[in-house]
């Protein structure tokens, strides 16, 4: 078991005495060389998180630990990280030499070190050429690069990006995307990456933390937190998803080497269908999670056992798919037709939607009566 | 998902110790931002609030024709310009003047700052800098300036004379039509500049927009132009008024010992006669009307602009 | 006037306004009204006539060749130079700070606090000027070089104060943090980051300040008319007094001061622009 790089214990933040806390005594384990994103909507305290890990708010309880050494009470200039922000934060009288190097000024390197790193630095980035260049002239992504390379240089305990990239169109967005993993894997520095972007996280991410009022809901690999939510936020919050709510019978069988077992739902005035969760479930009522891309729509009832019936209300064409709204029963079911499927649906046709066990997750929690009405 | 034990984590942190590196951390920004604040407060203090407050003190002191002061605490010095007819006429005179000079240097100065203001030619800012350039000037200077064109041998009489237009000399200097003239030129830099950026809501489209509706150009400007320029045009003419109500040299040069304001009555009383208490109260009193003229304001904007 | 153009829709013509040119030279004549007296000035200066009058009689230098002889004047321009100095070196010192107090922090008495230091702007000068000189009598400091400065400082701080909190307000304050997480402790983080990102605001505060001491009349007669008279005192006594053209030269020679502390700074600012 290795000893993990960054240890959040019961980090809280209240802004004020009497006030909902905007981060409520999180804890995380953060692994060496892991790019961990802190996912969530806006005011969920991602924001407030990496910036008490940086040293640039107080935190109002809890301790923060880096490498087994308690750092919570070390000032901002001595914690020894990097930080990217989301203006880039280029210093504007000096040119990009200069900027780069400023950390390494401040921990004293000699001038032909600094030289030499800073080149090294630079080329990373693919920006050796740009060095006598002013901040003012560089485009959005060249920008961003050479923050990138300004806290890289100092060879950083920790390196923290506060949605680096919002500032960029929607293009280079992509492209520095893998541009930062890569880097990132290369030098292997540790990283906390700030994002409201859930396709960011899902691509980037070694880990992700969807964080909700103040709290992470979950926290786990892109492919956990996608297949197997914890809570009906995350289930929501990443990815597209269908809930439906129902009373879970007996296991049916065992499913996988994980310990989750098929189960049938009754499933208020729409049926029995199967599904897959963690043991012990049955007996309780659970919400089940289908992603709009696993539900099956034919327009023909066709050969597949008991599928559920319903009527197309929505059709949104997006060129390489059809997105479809069935109601069925009392909901609206979001999901997926490909175009070159013959048929074309209309509104008001019929719709039979089915779905394999294993693509229905049984939430852990059980679900309270008043989320059915949701 | 599985937790790793650190090893070296500390145990949860007790209720008492909540809040304490956010207290010292305001602690230190307190103790920051008063060092940062005390040496201008200071200086303020002793070259601002030290002499007012002193000049306070003094308009209760009794002080007599032949300079003695006595120390004491009497509303005597009030008593006399606030029932003495000739500085109720001084105080009417001053507030004419202001009023005079505040409306003809709006009147000149809105040409200007509507030009600048829709102005998108290359040349705005220096145009601009232009208009605000004879700020950098003393007053003295410019009043001297003034002396020369409205004098009996200045620049309007010998040219006028020339022409054969005038016999005798008119008499533009030394009387209150001086002054006025002086006045509005020298407030004309502030009246722009207080328009101009009154004026920010004005925008080429609103008019084009009115014009396409059928709007005659007069129209247009009686009923779009000009309601959205009142803001800037009211804070201009409250801004050169009171100006001119404080103004010293300028109704003195120009006024040549005729003209008397407050400001030149002020300044007789405490060079010439000494009578420093009296200067004083006539300053109080100056301040006071100064302060019911800004309260006014106040009322007004909140008024126009909400 | 509207025709149809190819797609039907209204197009308008503009047609040739005459207000347009009218208006122009309206605004042309109010250019020449606002600078007027300085230009007279600057024309009065060079005439030959003995007693101010017009038309000039020809042109001359005499007047200026008469000004380093002139010792008050020399004295005055010495006086004032000295004074507006020392007076920007020490509102700069009180303000900037003043000023990143009040943009960089929150405290309760904030607004107040901003909203003092720049009330002196808004106290006529002459009451000002008159409890200066009956402060200083009993603490002797009419007629010194350290009563003008004190009774400068008033009224230049402001200035400081307004064009520093201008640039503060517009500058990324996530460059100051960056600069911490690099390493820079406070004093460094304001040296290295944030004072050269103000640069402008803080230098246009000291020109103001220079100028505004440098022109100053009123404070400058009331506290040191007798025993040390600035340059603007020493016009408005010769003014008073005289009527010839001397002071016309002198005037030139102050507005030309005035001008190239102006152009020099900028052209100074300018030029590191481009060195950036």
């Amino acid at each position: 078991m290795t000893e993990s790089k960054l240890s959040i214990v019961d980090l809280t933040k209240r802004y004020a005495a009497g006030l909902e806390p905007a981060v409520d005594r999180l804890n995380m384990e953060v692994e060496e060389g892991h790019l961990v994103a802190l996912l969530g909507p806006s005011g969920c305290g991602k924001t407030t998180t990496l910036r008490m890990v940086a040293g640039l708010m107080d935190p109002t309880a809890g301790s923060i630990v880096v490498d087994g050494r308690e750092i919570t009470h070390t000032p901002v200039n001595k914690r020894g990280m990097g930080m990217v922000f989301q203006s880039y934060a280029l210093f504007p009288h000096m040119n990009v030499e200069q900027n780069v190097a400023f950390g390494l000024e401040m921990r004293q390197v000699s001038k032909a070190e600094q030289k030499a790193r800073v080149a090294a630095a630079l080329d990373m980035v693919q920006l050796g050429h740009l060095g006598k260049r002013q901040t003012k002239e560089l485009s959005g992504g060249q920008q961003q690069r050479i923050a990138l390379a300004r806290a890289l240089v100092v060879e950083p305990t920790l390196l923290l990006l506060d949605e680096p990239l919002s500032n960029l169109d929607a293009k280079l967005r992509e492209t520095m995307r893998t541009e930062i993993r890569s880097i990132q894997q290369r030098t292997r520095a540790t990283t906390l990456f700030v994002t409201h972007d859930q396709d960011e996280a899902l691509d980037m991410a070694d880990r992700i933390a969807v964080m909700n009022g103040g709290l992470i809901e979950q926290f786990g690999s892109p492919t956990e937190v996608y297949e197997r939510p914890r809570t009906h936020f995350v289930a929501n919050f990443i990815g597209q998803a269908n809930f439906l709510t129902g009373r879970v019978g007996a296991e049916t069988g065992r499913a996988n080497l994980a310990g989750e077992s098929y189960y049938k739902v009754d499933v208020e005035g729409l049926g029995q269908f199967g599904a897959i969760g963690s043991s012990g479930l049955a007996g309780s009522t659970h919400e089940l999670v289908i992603r709009p891309h696993r539900l099956n729509v034919s327009l023909h009832p066709g050969a597949a056992d008991a599928p559920l019936a319903g009527t197309i209300e929505r059709v949104s064409y997006t060129g390489d798919a059809l997105a479809v709204a069935v109601r069925v029963g009392g909901q609206q079911l979001q999901a997926q037709m490909l175009t070159s499927s013959g048929d074309l649906p209309r509104i008001g046709d019929a719709a039979y939607l089915s779905w394999n066990p294993e693509d229905a997750y049984l939430l852990p929690s059980p679900a309270k009566l008043e989320r059915l009405a949701s | 998902m599985t937790v790793l034990e650190a090893p070296a984590a500390p145990e949860r942190p007790k209720a008492q110790d909540e809040g304490q590196l956010e207290k010292a951390t305001e602690r230190r920004n307190r103790r920051t931002y008063l060092a940062l604040l005390l040496p201008g407060l200071l200086g303020l203090l002793v070259s601002f609030v030290f002499p007012l407050a002193y000049m306070v003190r003094m308009s209760f002191n009794q002080g007599s024709p032949d300079g003695v002061i006595v120390e004491t605490f009497t509303l005597d010095t009030y008593i006399q310009p606030l029932t003495d007819p000739y500085y109720w006429k001084v105080t009417l005179d001053t507030f004419q003047m202001g009023v005079v000079v505040g409306i003809l240097c709006v009147i000149v100065s809105y040409p200007v700052a509507l030009f600048l203001a829709r102005s998108t030619s290359k040349y705005r800012g220096l145009l601009i800098a232009i208009a605000i350039a004879p700020l950098l000037t003393s007053a003295v200077v410019r009043t001297y300036g003034w002396m020369v064109i409205l004098g009996t041998n200045g620049l309007i009489n010998s040219s006028l004379d020339g022409l054969g237009l005038i016999d005798t000399p008119l008499e533009l200097t030394n009387n209150m039509t001086g002054v006025t003239i002086g006045l509005v030129e020298i407030f004309m830099p502030y009246a722009i500049l207080a328009m101009i950026s009154g004026f920010g809501r004005l925008s080429p489209q609103l008019e084009e927009a009115a014009g396409s509706l059928g709007a005659s150009k007069f129209k247009v400007f009686t009923k779009v132009t000009l309601p959205l320029c009142l803001p800037g045009l009211l804070t201009a003419f409250l801004l050169v008024f009171v100006l001119s109500i404080s103004t010293f040299i300028t109704p003195r040069l120009l006024g040549g010992g005729s003209v008397q304001v407050l400001a030149t009555e002020i300044y007789d009383q405490t060079t010439g006669l000494l009578n420093w208490p009296f200067a004083a109260a006539l300053s109080v009193i100056l301040l006071v009307l100064f302060g019911l003229i800004i309260a006014v304001y106040q009322r007004l904007t909140k008024k126009i602009g909400g | 006037m509207s025709s149809a153009n190819a797609t039907g829709a209204k197009v308008f013509k503009p047609r040739f306004n005459p207000a347009k040119p009218a208006f122009g030279l309206l605004v042309f004549l109010l250019y020449l009204f606002l600078l007027a007296p300085l230009l007279i000035v600057f024309v009065v200066s060079f005439a030959s006539n003995q007693y101010l009058s017009f038309p000039p009689e020809g042109f001359t230098l005499k007047w200026y060749e008469m000004l380093p002889e002139e010792s008050t004047f020399m004295e005055g321009m010495k006086v004032s130079l000295i004074v507006a100095a020392v007076v920007t070196l020490i509102v700069l010192a009180l303000g900037v700070p003043a000023a990143l107090a009040l943009d960089r922090f929150e405290f309760k008495a904030k607004a107040a606090v901003q909203s003092f230091f720049l009330s002196p702007l808004l106290i006529p000068s002459i009451v000002l000027a008159l409890g200066m000189v009956l402060l200083f009598g009993p603490l002797e400091l009419n007629n010194t070089y350290a009563g003008i400065i004190i009774g400068h400082v008033a009224i230049t701080i402001p200035f400081v104060i307004r064009t520093t909190l201008m640039s503060l307000a517009t500058t990324d304050t996530s460059c100051e943090a960056a600069a911490r997480i690099l390493g820079a402790g406070s004093w460094t983080v304001f040296r290295r980051v944030t004072l050269p990102i103000i640069q402008p605001g803080v230098i246009a505060g000291g020109v103001i300040a220079f100028i505004v001491s440098f022109d100053e009349a009123v404070i400058s007669l009331f506290v040191a008319e007798s025993g040390l008279p600035t340059l603007p005192v020493q016009v408005l006594r010769y003014v008073e007094n005289s009527a010839d053209a001397a002071v016309a030269a002198l005037s030139v020679i102050l507005i030309l001061i005035s001008l190239a502390v102006v152009v020099v700074v900028e052209r100074v600012m300018g030029l590191r622009k481009a060195l950036r």
